[in-house]
């Protein structure tokens, strides 16, 4: 069955040659000449490719992709044009374009391209996920930069990939914020890998060890190791206690100890949460709240990914597999895969990440069977409906105490009289 | 207006980022612009904080006009220059000056139920959820700009203090 092109070229005469020379080669053409009326009948018609030109007055071929890759993201789009900045066409390839041909055009490369581009598309939309080998790789061709935290098969992951990507020259704080459970050094090592060069290098700072002392001496490695910028990643920054959240702040405005540190600094601070709750639960003071805001970015959870998570945990099987010296990585069946995907991951990553290792625990073979994939996860949930409900009453036993602490102002004195506790208590739970 | 600090804070953060969202400032400007908001937060002048006016009136890094076309274009928000209103006192309505200030919003008019407001903060979310929860979600929103607002605000208060004088009189 031949193939469906939509074409969309505003000069009625150039777009009339591209049209017969798809016609000639056998592929069925849409031809229009308005993006919006382009848009439309794209939405409601299945196309194998799209070729549309650059330039036109109502919409940019690069916001005319923009809004079809919302709609149908697997679609492979050529882009043709006359003259092209290249800002723009690396903007087209973040955006996931599939080639870019200036006029006069090479026809046999154009077609050549077509061809190459449909055939991938089919052979995704046909492979069982996780097939498709290393899905960061996969995501990576789509992308047009590598990223491996998320697959990005989803709309979610990958608008969070593209937003990360567009702001990876931030000046001086990004903020990483999501639920409990995130993966964030993966996701702020696909930062890193953003750039090819040693002069960009990211430093880890946790709640556990992180002190003036400690950021000191990792800037200074960085430096020795040819750093001109230093990114410092603070990780668990809710966890952090009072001091650790001065530091930060003082670390992010680059003053005291780090005025001079002799190397660019920025700040990426990961949050597990909502900013406004931290902040009116006094866990962030207002400096940390309006420093964050300058560049925010939500991490989408899993259940928002739930293409992706079929993927993510084909991955962790093969690391967990490697741990273990398993001869061989055992696969998921279709069934079982569906499960991960239908759960809703409350504690994203890490629930994802135990249940695997719990499956993996138990010799599941070669095959990661349904049955395998319901008994881990009702252990991850529960087992039984009492633990169910003890499980649902501490979780609301969390949101009274919260309520509580921001009726008075984040005091821990008025909220522990209130409970008739002690402050300490207090702090315990709200950790 | 101290009451309205956790607002004033909250605002500007949304409004900050729903601008560098939409590509009208850099985070680089708004960088700079936090600085001195915090400035100012710090030093209790709230009246002066405010990211917007720091970025139109000190920093120059943003066009009102800009952003006011943006709002009628974007957001197909209705305009209007508070210049051309009559102004009446917000005490029937039971509207706190101070908040319309910390908020750069005000209620202009009142019609069956309905109120009419008039902000510069159309962007912020908080702002927007604030009124609607105070004059309970029946609210037609324009946006305007700061010199309008400003002397909206301040024409306002000429008002609440002819009516005070009167007041003594009687």
């Amino acid at each position: 069955m031949p193939y469906s092109v939509l074409i969309l070229d505003d000069d009625a005469d150039f777009n009339s040659l591209l049209t017969d020379i798809f016609e000639q080669a056998d592929y069925i053409v849409t031809s229009l000449i308005d993006p919006i009326e382009a848009v439309d009948v794209f939405r409601d018609t299945d196309y194998d490719l799209v070729v549309t030109d650059h330039k036109m007055p109502e919409m940019t071929g690069a916001e005319f992709m923009k809004v079809i890759k919302k709609m149908k993201p697997k679609v492979p789009v050529i882009m043709v044009s006359g003259y092209l900045e290249n800002d723009t066409i690396r903007e087209l390839i973040s955006e996931g374009v599939g080639g870019v041909f200036l006029k006069p055009l090479n026809i046999f490369s154009l077609l050549e391209r077509t061809a190459e581009l449909i055939e991938e598309a089919k052979k995704l939309e046909n492979a069982p996920e996780g097939d498709s080998g290393e899905a960061g790789e996969v995501a990576g061709v789509q992308l047009g930069f590598a990223f491996r935290s998320y697959p990005c098969k989803s709309g979610a992951s990958a608008s969070f990939a593209e937003r990360l990507y567009s702001l990876r020259n931030f000046k001086s704080t990004l903020s990483l914020i999501g639920e409990p459970g995130m993966h964030y050094r993966s996701i702020c090592e696909d930062i890193r890998g953003f750039y090819e060069s040693d002069a960009e290098q990211f430093i880890y700072l946790s709640a556990g060890s992180f002190d003036e002392a400690q950021a000191l001496s990792l800037i200074e490695a960085a430096k020795k190791g040819g750093a001109e910028r230093v990114t410092c990643v603070l990780l668990e920054l809710e966890e952090m206690d009072a001091a650790q959240k001065v530091l930060a702040t003082t670390l992010s405005k680059r003053e005291g100890a780090f005025e001079d540190a002799g190397v660019t600094l920025r700040t990426l601070f990961c949050v597990s949460g909502d900013l406004d709750s931290l902040f009116d639960e006094g866990l962030i003071d207002e400096n940390l709240y309006i420093l964050m805001g300058t560049a925010e970015v939500r991490v989408p959870p899993l259940r928002d990914c739930n293409v992706d998570v079929g993927v993510m945990a084909q991955q962790l099987v093969v690391e967990v597999a490697r741990e273990k010296s398993l001869a061989a990585v055992p696969r998921f069946e279709r069934s079982a895969r569906d499960l991960f995907r239908q759960h809703q991951w409350e504690h994203n990553f890490e629930e994802l990440r135990a249940t695997v290792r719990k499956i993996l625990d138990d010799n599941p073979g070669d095959v990661i069977t349904h049955a395998a994939v319901k008994s881990a996860l009702k252990v991850s949930v529960g087992a039984s409906p009492r633990t169910r409900l003890e499980s649902h009453l501490s979780s609301q036993q969390i949101d009274y105490l919260r309520a509580v602490s921001i009726l008075f102002g984040g005091d821990r004195s008025k909220t522990a009289n209130f409970f008739d506790t002690d402050v300490t208590a207090i702090e315990d739970k709200m950790k | 207006m101290q009451q309205h600090r956790a607002l004033i804070l909250r605002s500007n953060r949304f409004l900050g980022s729903a601008l560098v969202d939409k590509g009208l400032v850099s985070s680089g400007d708004l960088e700079e612009a936090n600085d001195k908001f915090m400035e100012a937060i710090q030093l209790a002048d709230l009246k002066r904080a405010s990211i917007l006016s720091t970025l139109l009136f000190d920093l120059k890094k943003l066009e009102e006009a800009k952003l006011l076309d943006y709002l009628a274009e974007e957001l197909k928000l209705g305009l209007i220059d508070l210049d051309f209103v009559e102004l009446q006192s917000l005490r029937p309505m039971n509207v706190d000056l101070s908040l319309c200030w910390a908020s750069s919003t005000v209620p202009f008019d009142h019609v069956e139920g309905t109120y009419m407001l008039a902000t510069c903060y159309y962007m912020s979310a908080p702002v927007i959820k604030h009124w609607e929860d105070v004059l309970d979600g029946r609210v037609i929103w324009y946006g305007t700009s700061i010199t309008s607002l400003s002397h909206a605000l301040e024409r306002i208060e000429v008002i609440h203090e002819n009516e005070d004088a009167a007041a003594d009189d009687e």
